[in-house]
């Protein structure tokens, strides 16, 4: 089965940094896609099934929890693992997070190659 | 950094595949793309020979186009938007490289923060350095400004680096690190030659380490391998050399102020713990306050206490045969030998006298008794010591008297001294002196004796009684005799009950009998001088008659 990671981001240069990130695994057969909101992540997760997104907390429309807590709670999607981006310091918010259903909560500016072990971990690329 | 490919440029969703699919549907043409290995990644393959156009990124072949026409047009078209993905990738990589840089940086000052110990700050400056920008081995040299002197806080990985000649070469290092330079060095052939680095290495890295203009040492990184490090290195290395110079910089300041602050503590509490031998504790505890310094004039306190004076006999007889510094010395050993009695027995020294104490005891008088008891058996020790030192013996007398004194802060704003005011004080200074006179180690007052629960304990003889100066009150005065050498304590218990008799006979003023009885005593134990000195007071009073008025007390001589 193919492979897929969604990252999702307001912020352009954020999507280019991460999939710059994971780039190597795309030798894999690795397939990016991307968002910049809420709604069309939560469109692109019910269309393509993605194994791995990277989901920003903070952006218009609708927001990273708010598309957490649709995919996991409300259509039960269980395969997808949701890793949750926010600036960091906001602690409270990682509790909200795990309420949603977030698989991890990693706090920007995140390592790289936090992120890269990450994906490798759940894609199960060594 | 990959290069991009055909295959990720027609992928399934990408926009190319659909241009190139609804542009060749529209112009019915039979197009094939293939990557260079010859796999099919567009159209289906073709039947018979056709021209292969190349699609190329950078004169390398990525893969083929092939078909009708415009085949070779959409192998240009190919070619041209490979190149702009492999432009893109790039800004991407660099932009990422940045990221990276970006985040080390803001990783290591967060690690900087958790620490206020220079060496280990250098120590994280040292792994990171290592970590960001590959390389067998690191060191961090600083120049000690109090020593000195180099000295190396941090090194790390294999041993590529000499210790002891990096120290000594100061020299060389002033024309690197130490000259506040920073740069890739390519010519280290001096440092191989001069064994401070390992034949190995390859290629070298150092930046200054510097706080304003003032150089602190330098980080220095070597790699085994021929590629040299990059500008790019060099530019990271110089910044976190300069984050942890700061960082250093404050620590050092930190410790430094904390030293100081420690030693000026430890100053004051030495003063602090002087000040208390020159004033009792327990006297600024009896005052009610916790220190020395809490104390002022005027304060007093008044307080039932026992107190007890100790005197070296015939020092003065004593003091002629020394110099005046073998004199300080002996009446400061003999000191030193009673003040921990007196500490044991829960009393403390209020005063020395030149060779005489002044002990206050104000718990319980029955402790000034057991000291005194203590401090008699002390001076024979001493004796014995003395005797085979064929040194005479030394007699001390101890007398000690129990009421009420008060403890208080005299004198002026200039000079304030810790002073008792008491009759009390005179009281069993003039006991103390009676020794001499009834020829009698240890006495004490009946006010002493009488606040003492269980007195059977201690061997005591009824003395004469004393009229004390300026006042009508007699006072009884008891000898205590427990801390006689053992012998002579054995003779006195056998003639205790005689001595009580013929004390008795004495205040009874039958002193023909009294007399006889001394006598008799004086038989047993002929060493008992204060029943010759009653019995020649006898005598005496036979001889001159006695006195109209008398009470059988001794007039309380002065001091």
């Amino acid at each position: 089965m193919e492979q897929k990671i969604l990252i999702v981001d307001d912020e352009a240069h954020i999507r280019m940094l991460i999939e710059q990130t994971l780039e190597e695994l795309e030798d894999e057969g690795v397939e990016f896609l991307t968002a910049e909101n809420g709604e069309i992540a939560l469109d692109i997760i019910q269309k393509e099934n993605p194994q791995l997104v990277f989901l920003d907390v903070m952006m218009p429309k609708m927001n990273g929890m708010e598309v957490c807590r649709r995919v996991k709670k409300e259509l039960g999607m269980d395969n997808v693992f949701i890793v949750l981006l926010t600036a960091k310091g906001q602690e409270t918010d990682r509790q909200k997070g795990q309420d949603v259903g977030a698989d991890v909560y990693m706090t920007k500016p995140f390592d790289p190659e936090v992120i890269l072990d990450k994906a490798r971990q759940v894609l199960g690329i060594s | 950094m990959a290069q991009p490919t055909l295959k990720s440029l027609l992928g399934k969703r990408s926009e190319t595949t659909a241009w190139l699919q609804s542009w060749t549907d529209f112009e019915k043409l039979g197009i094939v793309v293939e990557d260079y290995q010859n796999n099919v990644l567009f159209g289906f393959p073709l039947t018979g020979e056709q021209q292969k156009y190349p699609v190329t990124l950078d004169a390398d072949i990525s893969g083929w186009v092939s078909g009708e026409a415009n085949a070779e047009m959409i192998a240009r078209l190919l070619s041209l938007m490979l190149q702009k993905e492999a432009e893109k990738k790039k800004l991407g990589s660099e932009v990422l490289n940045l990221y990276q840089e970006l985040n080390v940086i803001y990783n290591f000052s967060e690690k900087l923060t958790e620490t206020i110990d220079p060496d280990v700050i250098a120590q994280i400056t040292l792994e990171q350095a290592i970590h960001s920008i590959p390389s067998h081995s690191g060191v961090i040299v600083l120049w000690d400004e109090g020593n000195r002197q180099l000295r190396i806080p941090a090194m790390s990985g294999e041993l590529l680096f000499n210790e002891e000649r990096l120290l000594k070469s100061s020299d060389i290092l002033l024309k690197i690190g130490l000259s506040g330079q920073s740069e890739i060095i390519t010519d280290i052939s001096l440092l191989k030659e001069k064994g401070i680095i390992e034949n190995e290495v390859q290629s070298l890295i150092y930046a200054a380490m510097k706080v304003k203009h003032r150089i602190m040492g330098a980080i220095i990184l070597a790699g085994k391998n021929a590629e040299k490090y990059s500008a790019a290195h060099l530019k990271l290395l110089v910044t976190l050399a300069l984050q942890s110079s700061t960082a250093i910089e404050s620590a050092m300041l930190y410790e430094k102020n904390i030293r100081e602050v420690r030693e000026r503590e430890e100053a004051i509490l030495r003063i602090h713990e002087v000040t208390k031998k020159f004033v009792p504790i327990e006297f600024i505890l009896a005052l009610g306050k916790e220190s020395l310094t809490d104390v002022l004039l005027g304060d007093q306190v008044e307080k039932i206490v026992t107190v007890l004076f100790t005197d070296i006999r015939d020092f003065t007889s004593l003091s002629e045969k020394m110099t005046p510094e073998e004199n300080f010395h002996f009446v400061s050993s003999f000191n030193a030998q009673l003040g921990p009695i007196i500490r044991e027995n829960r009393g403390f020294i209020n005063q020395y006298l030149g060779d005489s104490i002044m002990a206050l005891f104000p718990e319980s008088p029955e402790d000034a008794l057991k000291a005194g008891i203590a401090m008699q058996k002390a001076v024979y020790e001493l004796n014995l010591r003395r005797q085979s030192n064929g040194l005479p013996p030394i007699k001390a007398g101890i007398g000690m008297h129990t009421g009420p004194l008060i403890m208080g802060i005299t004198g002026d704003e200039h000079r304030l001294d810790a002073a008792t005011i008491s009759d009390t004080v005179n009281t069993a200074a003039r006991i103390e002196s009676l020794t001499k006179y009834y020829r009698s180690p240890l006495l004490l007052s009946s006010e002493t004796l009488r606040h003492i629960n269980d007195t059977k304990k201690y061997q005591l003889r009824q003395l004469g009684k004393v009229q004390l100066k300026g006042k009508y009150n007699l006072l009884n005065i008891i000898e205590c005799i427990d801390g006689n050498p053992e012998e002579d304590q054995q003779k006195k218990k056998k003639t205790l009950p005689h001595f009580n008799e013929a004390m008795g006979l004495y205040l009874d003023q039958r002193f023909e009998h009294a007399v006889q009885v001394y006598k008799n005593i004086m038989v047993t134990d002929e060493e008992d001088y204060t029943a010759q000195f009653f019995m020649d007071k006898a005598l005496q009073y036979l001889r001159n008659g006695v006195p109209e008025n008398w009470t059988g007390a001794e007039e309380m001589l002065n001091k």
